[in-house]
């Protein structure tokens, strides 16, 4: 693979101190002032902190938007809920001990059980996932920060609060639990009637909401401002890893989020999706989990990967063996993960021929992997390892890997998944594959602990981890194999496998105290370890090495370029003293250097609105969550849920206002590598990126109506619906919209033109449009509700049947997006009045770009619940 | 000026196959021959669609990649409900 050799990032020899010139490594603190011309700050307190308090002050955790903060934020929280979800695996493996509920009451242990998935898989294993991207990924492809540093904030909080939700759900009766799958119809309120169950999937929802705004961030970071010469062939492995997880989280979160949404209207207002008496309903929650769920165990695998696969360059010495197959091979996986979803219900009734199908794509995608473990097995092989602790937790976690990958092909059979479906064997398997996963980030976090704090941790303390961690998994998850028969989730087992438990339950512990070691060993380390340079590893070949530990705010000291094909800074510094323009490569960019000099100049990056907004969702959902059947619990109970909900509202709203009006300017670039976005403003680019996301929503949504359609009988449908459901409100609500969206399109107009009234004139209409749109809907709504006929003689309401359900509830969401729509332009009237948007149409675009697609949306949404 | 005129004329356009949509219904092409009218109810959506898309939201004055990206998020959400839908016949 010689020309493999072309492709390196920073340094192709890798022997070397990678920063060549522009500096060295040390005197990083001084050279961020690079980025402020002198006299544009006279002694403000903005300096070189962006206006953030010092790290040491409780108030800047609050207030930061920096990325390298947000990652170290992510990492803690992420440890924390590690710890969260592994109490609760201890309390299993104790109840373990011996057949029978002896240890926790039966109700107990399925809380357990179904805490204990969520926990790990959503608030620990991603996001620690995501403290390392926050941190590393800007740096490796040489921006300062990424696109929305608001947003970013705005993902960690909601993250937080999501996982606080999470755990106040354990008090409200008791927690979700009818397992990490939640699958139907257990997870109706029948079933599972605690509030504490409906509070967990509005925690997920969060959780969600927290990812999507992370993808849309990270995607048009890593799209539009790679530094020049970056090109998307030279990007570093991790953040190749990276850039292909938010892929893949973009579209399935939003499937998951679709899934949660159908089940907090079940839960909430009573609808029926997933009732019994919904033909395919147990069989819809499936679907729509696993063409989430499937594609999210490579959600979390993909950055163990990466992380894995820079330890093995750094410690080997070596480039990656066939580092463009292992990108193909990851890219092709990627985009399998969405076809193979079906192999998670070769038990349930779906038909033999598409058993099949899903049975071959299924072994599809093993095979790309087997090419990255031989990528990874050449490389060490053809290099000089250096067996540090980072070293040890990426092969501990390849010899895992293959293990957990070879059992999941047995799964992955039809005929032996009949029998081994239910089974510890399927436990096992995904422990392997998935905690597999946390070891390699487990060693990712040695790798980039020295970055993140600037010392060195305990090497021997580290391999003491490592033994512990490698014996105790084993002895944890391997006994799980042999003693396969045993019933997933389920306290029971045949007596004769009690000494494979308990095998397992002293492996757990042993696991278990292996983190004490970390924990001790980092925690230490972060004050008084040896304290490193830029470069602590030889070898160490990507952009995070080389600025200094931790770097400063601004990251580089001066414009990243890789135009040479290794890293070099443009000295910008000359330049900017005298306030003037940029030369040298950064004059061929204009528009990135300069915003950056006008915001370095005194602006503040600090913000406390994503975290007030974060609270204030949080407040709304934990008040929503006493909702049943559509109404709140009586007395003093529902009035606390009420007002929980109306301050969380207000909180969420004024920081949503406060934001737009904040000034505040994250770096916008081009800095020269954008493809395949080039023209796309950063703006713009995400708007689109969130609507793809939203695509999926709906399409769910819209899928979930087929499906359920199907199932009942396709042209059997009209008699679940009353004859006064008739076509004309939804022609006249197409007619309102269509001409709505028009009147968008000739605001822009207007704006162009700068005529002020013309575009006040013509949002107005948009939201007078709008209104009438919803007030139409509102009367026929309320006339179906009331109806008295033979078939319908208590009304149609959501409840009533499957066909009331889809229509209310997907038209209901629709609704919403126009309300919040309408109170977008409502906002926009009041700008345009006072003078805004004259010869800047922007922005009135960017809504328009907004409205039109639920414009879209209903133009289908018309004939699939009006027409046919 | 001119561009004013063309979003008139899509504007006409839009609000004439919605009417249309409503005539098949109306004239009972439904209930005649279902799954001809069903397809061709649903063409017409998909043509406003593509319309809105392509000159309301300015698609085709856009690099192709913005189009790709949504396309790419209408065929999972198409995948899964073909699949799905698929899987129970
Ligand atoms: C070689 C690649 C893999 C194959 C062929 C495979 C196959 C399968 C199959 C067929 C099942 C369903 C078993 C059943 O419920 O009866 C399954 C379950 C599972 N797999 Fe894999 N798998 C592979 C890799 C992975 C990876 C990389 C991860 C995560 C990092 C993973 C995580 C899981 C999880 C979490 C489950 C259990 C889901 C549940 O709760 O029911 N698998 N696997
Ligand atoms: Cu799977």
């Amino acid at each position: 693979m010689t020309d493999d050799e072309h492709e390196t990032t920073a340094d192709p020899t890798g022997d070397e101190p990678a920063v060549s010139d522009g500096g060295t490594a040390s005197d990083g603190g001084s050279i961020v002032d690079d980025d402020f011309p002198a006299d544009g700050v006279p002694d403000t307190p903005h300096g070189d902190d962006h206006g953030l308090p010092p790290t040491h002050s409780i108030r800047r955790w609050f207030v930061t938007t920096n990325h390298k903060d947000i990652g170290l934020l992510y990492t803690v929280t992420a440890l924390f809920f590690l710890i969260f979800g592994g109490l609760l695996a201890l309390l299993m493996r104790l109840e373990l001990w011996a057949p029978g509920a002896d240890f926790l009451a039966a109700g107990s242990y399925n809380q357990a059980v179904s805490a204990h998935g969520l926990i790990m898989v959503f608030w620990f294993l991603s996001p620690l996932a995501f403290g390392f991207a926050n941190y590393v990924v800007p740096l490796q492809i040489g921006a300062k920060d990424l696109a929305f540093p608001r947003l970013n904030a705005l993902s960690y909080w909601l993250y937080l609060f999501s996982g606080i939700l999470m755990g106040i759900s354990f008090f409200q009766g008791s927690t979700f639990n009818g397992g990490w799958t939640m699958y139907a119809p257990l997870n109706m309120p029948v079933y599972t009637p605690d509030i504490g169950g409906t509070t967990t999937v509005l925690a997920l929802i969060l959780f969600v909401a927290s990812a999507t705004v992370g993808s849309v961030n990270f995607l048009t970071t890593m799209h539009r401002m790679r530094a020049e010469g970056m090109t998307l062939r030279r990007m570093p492995i991790f953040t190749w890893s990276i850039l292909l997880t938010v892929w893949m989280m973009l579209f399935a979160f939003a499937a998951l989020l679709a899934a949660l949404m159908l089940l907090s209207s079940d839960r909430l207002i009573g609808t029926a999706y997933f009732a019994e008496s919904s033909p395919g309903g147990a069989m819809l929650w499936a679907h729509l989990f696993w063409f989430f769920g499937h594609p999210e165990v490579y959600i979390v695998f993909f950055p163990a990967l990466g992380a894995m696969a820079e330890i093995f360059q750094t410690f080997t010495g070596r480039r990656l063996v066939g580092r463009k197959w292992f990108i193909g091979a990851m890219l092709l996986v990627a985009i399998q993960s969405f076809v193979v979803w079906m192999h998670h219900m070769f038990l349930t009734s779906i038909n033999l021929e598409i058993k099949t199908l899903f049975m071959a794509t299924t072994i599809g995608i093993s095979l790309p992997f087997d090419l990255m473990v031989f990528s990874l097995i050449y490389t060490m092989l053809k290099g000089k390892i250096r067996f540090k602790t980072p070293f040890l937790f990426g092969f501990g976690a390849l010899v895992l890997f293959i293990l957990g990958g070879i059992t999941g092909v047995f799964l992955g059979a039809v005929v032996l998944d009949y029998t081994l479906r239910g089974t510890y064997w399927v436990v096992a398997h995904f422990h392997y594959v998935m905690v597999g996963g946390v070891t390699g980030l487990v060693g990712g976090l040695y790798y980039w602990f020295p970055k993140m704090t600037g010392r060195m941790y305990d090497e021997t303390l580290g391999k003491v981890h490592f033994g512990m961690y490698f014996v105790g998994f084993n002895l944890l998850y391997f006994p799980m194999f042999l003693a396969w028969e045993t019933p997933r989730r389920v306290f029971e087992y045949a007596p004769a496998l009690t000494g494979w438990h308990q095998l397992s339950t002293v492996g757990a512990f042993l696991l278990g105290s292996s983190f004490l070691v970390m924990f001790y060993n980092l925690f230490k380390s972060a004050f008084v370890g040896e304290q490193v340079e830029g470069q602590p590893w030889d070898f160490a070949s990507t952009a995070e090495w080389t600025v200094p530990s931790p770097p400063p705010l601004e990251n580089f000291p001066g414009v990243p370029t890789y135009a040479s094909g290794r890293l070099e800074f443009e000295d910008g510094g000359s330049a900017q003293t005298d306030g003037g323009a940029v030369h040298g490569k950064a004059a061929a960019l204009p528009g990135s250097e300069v915003t950056e000099t006008e915001h370095g100049g005194g602006e503040s990056h600090a913000s406390i609105w994503p975290f007030v907004l974060g609270a204030g969702a949080f407040l709304v959902l934990l008040g929503l969550s006493g909702l049943q059947r559509g109404y709140f619990p009586e007395g003093t109970m529902g009035g606390v849920h009420i007002g929980t909900a109306i301050v969380g509202g207000v909180l969420a709203f004024g920081s949503l206002v406060a934001m737009t009006r904040e000034k505040f300017h994250g770096p916008e670039g081009p800095f020269g590598e954008s493809w395949p976005f080039t023209t796309v403003e950063n703006t713009k680019l995400g708007l689109w990126i969130f609507l793809a996301s939203d695509v999926i929503l709906f399409g769910a949504f819209i899928g979930a109506y087929v499906f359920s359609r199907v199932a009942h009988g396709w042209t059997d449908w009209h008699h679940l619906i009353p004859e006064a459901h008739v076509v004309l409100p939804g022609l006249i609500n197409t007619y309102l919209l269509l001409t709505s969206s028009f009147a968008v399109v000739i605001a822009m107009e207007f704006a162009k033109r700068e005529n002020r009234l013309g575009v006040v004139g013509s949002l107005v209409a948009t939201v007078g449009l709008g209104v009438g749109f919803l007030i139409n809907k509102g009367i026929e709504w309320q006339h179906l509700f009331h109806i008295h006929t033979e078939a319908f003689p208590a009304g149609w309401d959501p409840g009533t049947n499957i066909a009331s359900t889809t229509f209310y509830v997907t038209t209901g969401l629709h609704a919403l997006h126009v309300i919040v729509g309408l109170v977008i332009a409502g906002y926009m009237i009041f700008r345009a009045w006072g003078g805004a948007y004259m010869g800047d149409d922007e922005p009135i675009e960017y809504f328009g770009l907004y409205w039109h697609f639920v414009d879209i949306v209903w133009l289908f949404l018309f004939p699939l619940f009006y027409i046919v | 000026m001119s561009r004013t005129k063309l979003y008139t004329a899509i504007y006409v356009v839009l609000f004439v196959l919605a009417t249309a949509q409503a005539v098949v219904e109306q004239a009972g092409y439904l209930e005649e021959s279902y799954w001809l009218a069903f397809w061709a109810i649903m063409v017409l959506s998909a043509v406003k669609a593509v319309v809105v898309a392509g000159w309301y939201q300015h698609l085709r004055w856009e690099p192709r990649s913005l189009t790709t990206l949504m396309l790419l998020g209408l065929l999972g959400a198409v995948a899964l409900t073909v699949a799905a839908s698929y899987s129970i016949l």
